[in-house]
């Protein structure tokens, strides 16, 4: 039997709200393991182009801290990894079984591609949200962090090139999953959101109609390691020049079961706006919207600049969009300063999807559960003095695990959650 | 000098390739003298690249590095570590900003940029041929910190950073804790009250062995820096023995003899008060209180309770800490007289007032007599201003007056509400409440900025007029019994403290951060952090979320003993130098003493004290002082590269 | 214009923490100034040589622009007074050696003034053209 590995903190999730937690804990001097399920860490956030309100890059402000948590002496990152079965046995006493999943390539990989280059097998890249193609041994995205290749086994055809071709030898079909046994004294859930799925929402066509995209996929058109490096609309690879954003897509309806506000797409979307219009000068953006929730700080400011810059404010929710046979779509919606029904024809519609909570942690407590909140996302069970308390002692929650938040408000809700977890550990008040 | 240098041009994604030519950068610093490498990268920062620097460093045996990004607020410490982390001294490490001063500033002017992006790289060239190997100070650090302001955000940074192990000591100006949230009853999202919040932090604080708590503090002044702050408080007189056990009793014979009677604050006005109060029974601290500027001496209360000390004098206190924590939170919008009718038409008030108005009343709502029945909530006053500073929105009044509003039909169930908003804003989980309000009936209407709200008085009516766009832009005009003006945040006057600390203000006049992102609770000012409302208009949950974001930084700063600091110090060449007193005379820090030496007398710097500010330096006559990382020498080879 | 520089060329000495988060400021905004301003950042305005000043003008520099840090100053609130001497100095210098003082101009730059530096810049280019 192997002795199992002691920490001080469990973070789970390695997104910004994760990593800026494991970051303060590791600079008090905590021991800190963070689990990742994903193959890098960073979150949602790595994949963003531009952050609102001050418009510098995602990566700019990712990067730094991707790399500042993965070579922090105190904080050991297992990526590709989950945890389960976490108990408590007492005050500062858990512990939990620690999963890696294989991904058949070892740490020698240098991330040099060229396995890429040979694997025939062509699937879609999740990390591009599907906008093109990737290879089943592939390297997850450029700023990975760690930067080394992954077999998707399921999509593998088990031809062996890559393992023929790698300079470093690093292909390894032998591994399989590893278990072990973890202390810890104290943990972090930061495990984030989950994006609506828009093919809930069968009258806005997505999924159908090729020229109506996500957000995300809009995000993915307007960083700068995009995959076209420009903004192209899928059906025929046209530069569009009439964009429509719905906003409220998947929030704030009953009907598909997420009745509150997502709190980030209003400003996100005026961000793609206002990048869009600097990356398609000639092209027209409209935006139909419910209320614009510019609450935060500079938000306002931000509002107004985007208006300022010609983008198009339409209060109004789309009904219905229909697809004409170049492509073009129809949206139906409510004009509500007018007070009637009005048609109007876009060549790319985005949908502003909301947040939605991820709920895995329900599955990942053994002996006692981690209460859900009214939305299903995890409770706090003293919101207003201890806004990261969830109903176990020695478990707190960081970022969008608590409700849907921007990156500010993520840090900030991370650094709630260091500072309680850092008291607990400290013994309270004395 | 250095001649082994390694050059790093980065594209930041296309922030700087879109208008910097990277690639003709790079050709040009590789043609530089003594550089052995000159690359691009697609992001500097990314480990990836780090780790190829390191590997270049290593193999390349570069003596100095230069990076071409963004600006060195950023990652100047990014880089430092890239260097130690490849045994480079971090000194020789040299930061050019091509972001923010170059390709950004000048993307109307692409070549031009690029024009500016090669001399900009040759002068941090220059300086790194120049750079020298320099150790950080190590200054020994206090593991203390005065919290000023206790209200919500601060007592809760205060019980935290005592449970991690910081002392704390927190001043409050009022006489009283809580701030704010001990005037509010129920409180959105938790329904917990206000005062319930208050006691339970002001108990736990009473609690702890080391927090000490001081109300009626101001700081007075401030001397030295992070890790070693000696600060000054000036505690004002309460005119009551700390010893009073309060015996309710005597207490409101006191308050029934005291002649003087004012208009109440802690009730906006609503009600009146004397000079000896106490604002409700479980404010805390648990001791009643003299307004000295209403208090007339008379003495008549001092006859009824030997407590009541009316000779008591201010204090002045020294404390010595090693971070200031500022939680000094906002204050209500005060509407002008005549915005909205306030002042003038008589049933208009703020929500702040309606909020007490609500806790004095208990069955039927009634405003100056009359009992009300609709009620009339104007959105937005003193934010999104269109005309006015105020551009910001304050982002809690949206939620609080549909609370607010809910609580009213709650209590008094056949009240009318009509919301004239201008877009509701119940961000997030909020959302709830504004579908309960709509539930229960609630009349929301909305405007846009170009045509705002109007209240006025016609035929004996308060009359609300709005252009409602929910409507189709009918104009609606509805008659009320009460306007509650929904006032934003405004950041709390603190003209002493903002002349002490010296934090920097942003345009909507708060405090300001260094970047909403990477340092959100940290100034420029080091070891002096911000949190909750003073920072930006936030809510109690989310004032909260940012105290404890800085109580962490702050423990994480000064728990460790000591604090490293940049080795900028002044140098005094001692031949040079023929002793005049003039640098030791503007020498802010008294770091500058004379010396004498087989009879010759010159000046040294005295290093603990030295802050590295330069003040020193233009004021000697033999040019003899230089300080480290600007010597003459780096500043002037700097400047040849920039014109060359 | 051409890809050559033929504007006068501005010399500003910024302070790590108070004016030069300003120029970032400007930079982040996208707001314009000349691209023939380089900046070169020191601790404290109040810490700058005439020496240098005269050394950047020496060496071709049209003209020096000291973004100060003002009132906002967070080592000595003699800092202002400081700058002012030391200016005053330097414009002495300058007429000695038969410079004309315009060519050094001093104004308080606080961390979040890019609007005022931008205005600051366009100016003293144009009058430096003129
Ligand atoms: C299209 C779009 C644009 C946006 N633009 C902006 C913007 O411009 N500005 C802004 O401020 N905000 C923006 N946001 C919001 C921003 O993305 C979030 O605020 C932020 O990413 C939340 O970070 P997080 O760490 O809480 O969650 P996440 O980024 O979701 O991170 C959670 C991490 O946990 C991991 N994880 C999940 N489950 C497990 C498990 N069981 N075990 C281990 N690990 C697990 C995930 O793989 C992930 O890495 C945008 C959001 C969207 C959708
Ligand atoms: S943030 Fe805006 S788009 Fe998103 S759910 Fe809320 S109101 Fe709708
Ligand atoms: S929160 Fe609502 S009421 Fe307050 S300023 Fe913002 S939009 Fe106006």
């Amino acid at each position: 039997m192997v002795e199992s590995k002691e920490y001080d903190v469990l973070v789970i999730g390695g997104g910004i709200a994760g990593e800026e937690a494991a970051l303060n804990l590791a600079n008090i001097g905590y021991k800190v393991i963070l689990v990742e399920k994903d193959l890098s860490i960073g979150g949602k956030m790595i994949h963003l182009s531009k952050v609102f309100p001050t418009l510098d890059c995602g990566a700019c402000i990712t990067t730094p801290k991707v790399s500042e948590t993965a070579r922090h002496p105190n904080i050991e990152i297992f990526t590709f990894s989950e945890v389960q079965d976490i108990e408590k046995h007492a005050e500062n006493d858990f512990s939990a079984t620690l999963i890696e999943n294989p991904r058949y390539v070892t740490d020698d990989c240098t991330g040099c591609q060229i396995c890429e280059e040979k694997c025939p097998v062509v699937v879609e890249d999740q990390y591009q949200w599907n906008l093109v193609g990737r290879k089943a041994v592939y390297v997850p995205f450029s700023i990975a962090n760690p930067r080394i290749a992954v077999i998707d086994i399921e999509n593998c055809s088990l031809c062996g090139l890559c393992e023929k071709v790698c300079p470093a030898n690093a292909i390894d079909f032998s591994q399989v999953e590893k278990k072990s046994t973890i202390k810890i004294r104290s943990i972090i859930i930061a495990t984030g959101f989950e994006l609506f799925d828009p093919l809930l929402i069968p009258r806005y066509g997505y999924g159908k109609f090729k020229n109506v995209v996500t957000s995300m996929q809009m995000e993915r058109q307007l960083v700068p390691t995009r995959p076209f490096n420009n903004v192209l609309r899928p059906m025929d690879g046209k530069m569009p020049d009439n964009i429509a954003y719905v906003l409220c897509a998947g929030s704030r309806d009953e009907t598909v079961g997420n009745p509150i506000c997502s709190q980030v797409c209003c400003m996100y979307s005026v961000k793609q706006a206002q990048l869009l219009m600097g990356a398609l000068p000639m092209a027209d953006v409209t935006i139909y919207y419910i209320n614009i929730r510019a609450f935060g700080k500079g938000f306002c400011e931000f509002f107004q600049q985007a208006k300022g810059m010609g983008i198009e404010f339409i209060k109004g929710k789309a009904g219905l969009i229909k697809e004409k046979e170049n492509g073009n779509l129809i949206i139906l919606y409510e004009d509500i300063q007018q007070g009637n029904v009005k048609e109007a024809e876009h060549d790319l519609v985005v949908l502003s999807v909301g947040m939605l909570p991820n709920t895995d942690f329900t599955e990942i407590f053994k002996n006692s559960r981690v209460e859900q909140d009214l939305y299903n996302y995890v409770n706090k069970v003293d919101e207003l003095c201890c806004p990261a308390k969830t109903n176990i002692d020695g478990v707190f929650v960081a970022g969008t695990s608590t409700g849907p938040l921007d990156i500010p408000d993520s840090i900030l809700s991370a650094g709630a959650a260091s500072a309680e977890a850092a008291g607990y550990l400290n013994g309270g008040v004395k | 000098m250095r001649n082994r240098i390694g050059v790093y041009i980065c594209y930041c994604g296309s922030n700087i390739s879109d208008y910097v030519d990277c690639e003709k950068v790079k050709d040009i610093a590789a043609e530089t003298t003594d550089v052995i490498l000159s690359k691009t990268t697609m992001f500097a920062c990314s480990d990836s690249a780090q780790n190829e620097m390191i590997e270049d460093i290593k193999n390349q045996k570069l003596d100095a590095i230069v990076v071409a990004s963004c600006s060195p607020k950023l990652h100047l410490n990014t880089f430092r570590n890239v260097a130690q982390r490849a045994g480079l001294n971090q000194y020789n490490y040299v930061q050019v900003n091509i972001r923010e001063q170059c390709s950004w500033a000048h993307s109307n002017t692409p070549p031009q940029a690029t024009e500016k992006a090669i001399k900009l790289v040759k002068a941090g060239i220059a300086r790194a041929k120049q750079s020298q190997e320099l150790t950080p100070m190590a200054i020994p650090s206090t593991n203390s910190v005065l919290v000023v302001g206790a209200g919500v955000a601060g007592m809760r940074a205060a019980i935290e950073l005592a449970k991690m192990g910081t002392e704390v000591f927190i001043i409050e100006r009022e006489y009283f804790v809580g701030g704010r949230a001990a005037q509010w009853n129920e409180l959105f999202t938790t329904n917990e009250t206000g005062r319930e919040v208050v006691s339970r932090l002001y108990n736990t604080i009473m609690e702890a062995n080391n927090i000490t708590l001081f109300t009626g503090a101001d700081i007075d002044s401030k001397t030295g820096s992070v890790g070693n702050f000696d600060v000054k408080l000036r505690i004002r007189p309460r005119h009551v023995k700390p010893d009073c056990k309060l015996d309710w009793g005597k207490f409101k014979k006191a308050v029934e003899v005291c002649p003087v009677e004012f208009d109440d604050p802690f009730n906006f006005g609503l009600t009146k008060q004397k000079a000896i109060y106490k604002n409700f029974p479980s404010e805390f601290p648990e001791i009643p209180t003299i307004d000295v500027e209403h208090c007339t001496k008379c003495g008549k209360c001092v006859d009824i309770c030997d407590k009541i000390d009316l000779d008591q004098k201010e204090e002045m206190l020294n404390i010595n800490v090693g971070a200031v924590l500022l939680t000094t939170g906002s204050s209500p919008y005060e509407p002008k007289t005549g915005e909205f009718g306030y002042k003038e038409i008589e049933n208009v008030v703020t929500l702040q007032q309606l909020k007490r108005l609500i806790e004095l009343n208990e069955y039927d709502l009634i405003f100056k007599g009359k009992k009300i029945k609709n009620i009339a909530y104007v959105y937005c006053v003193g934010s999104r201003q269109v005309d006015g500073e105020n551009k910001y929105c304050s982002r809690y009044c949206c939620t609080s007056a549909i609370h607010t509003a809910i609580m009213v039909k709650e209590k008094y169930k056949t009240i009318n509400n009509f919301h004239f908003t201008r877009g509701i804003r119940t961000y997030g989980k909020q959302e709830a409440l504004y579908h309960k309000a709509s539930k229960q009936g609630d009349i929301f209407l909305q405007s846009f900025e170009d045509s705002p709200t109007e209240v006025y008085k016609e035929n004996g009516h308060t009359v609300v007029k709005i252009k409602d766009i929910l409507t189709a832009d009918k104009e609606l005009e509805v008659n009320t019994d009460l306007v509650v003006l929904v006032t934003g945040m405004i950041p709390r006057k603190n003209d002493s403290i903002n002349n002490i600390l010296k934090v920097p203000i942003g345009r909507d006049k708060f405090y300001n951060e260094i970047h909403p992102k990477l340092r959100p609770v940290e100034t420029v000012i080091d070891g002096v952090l911000i949190a909750g409302a003073c920072q930006a208009p936030l809510n109690i949950t989310e004032s909260v979320k940012s105290s404890l974001s800085a109580a962490v930084k702050v423990n994480s700063l000064i728990s460790k003993g000591k604090i490293e600091l940049e080795p900028t110090l002044a140098q005094i060449d001692k031949l040079l130098c023929n002793w005049c007193d003039k640098c030791a005379d503007v020498c802010p820090y008294s770091a500058i003493v004379k010396e004498v030496k087989n009879g010759k007398m010159f000046a040294v710097v005295h290093e603990a004290n030295c802050k590295g500010c330069g003040m020193c330096l233009p004021v000697c006559p033999s040019n003899a002082i230089q300080l480290i990382g600007y010597t003459d020498i780096e500043i002037e080879s700097m400047i040849e590269a920039l014109i060359d | 214009m051409d890809g050559k520089t033929t504007a006068p060329r501005i010399l500003v000495f910024s302070t790590e923490k108070i004016s030069d988060p300003a120029i970032d400021l400007a930079g982040l905004l996208k707001k314009h100034y000349p691209p023939t301003v380089y900046t070169i950042n020191v601790p404290c305005s109040s810490s700058i040589k005439s020496k240098w000043i005269l050394h950047a003008l020496d060496k071709g520099f049209d003209g020096v622009f000291i973004a100060a840090d003002g009132t906002d100053c967070s080592f000595s609130d003699t800092c202002t007074e400081r700058t002012g001497e030391l200016v005053q100095r330097t414009h002495a210098l300058m007429k000695e050696k038969g410079i004309d003082p315009a060519k050094l101009k001093m104004a308080a730059i606080c961390s979040v003034c890019s609007e005022p530096f931008v205005k600051h810049m366009k100016n003293f280019v144009e009058a430096l053209a003129s």
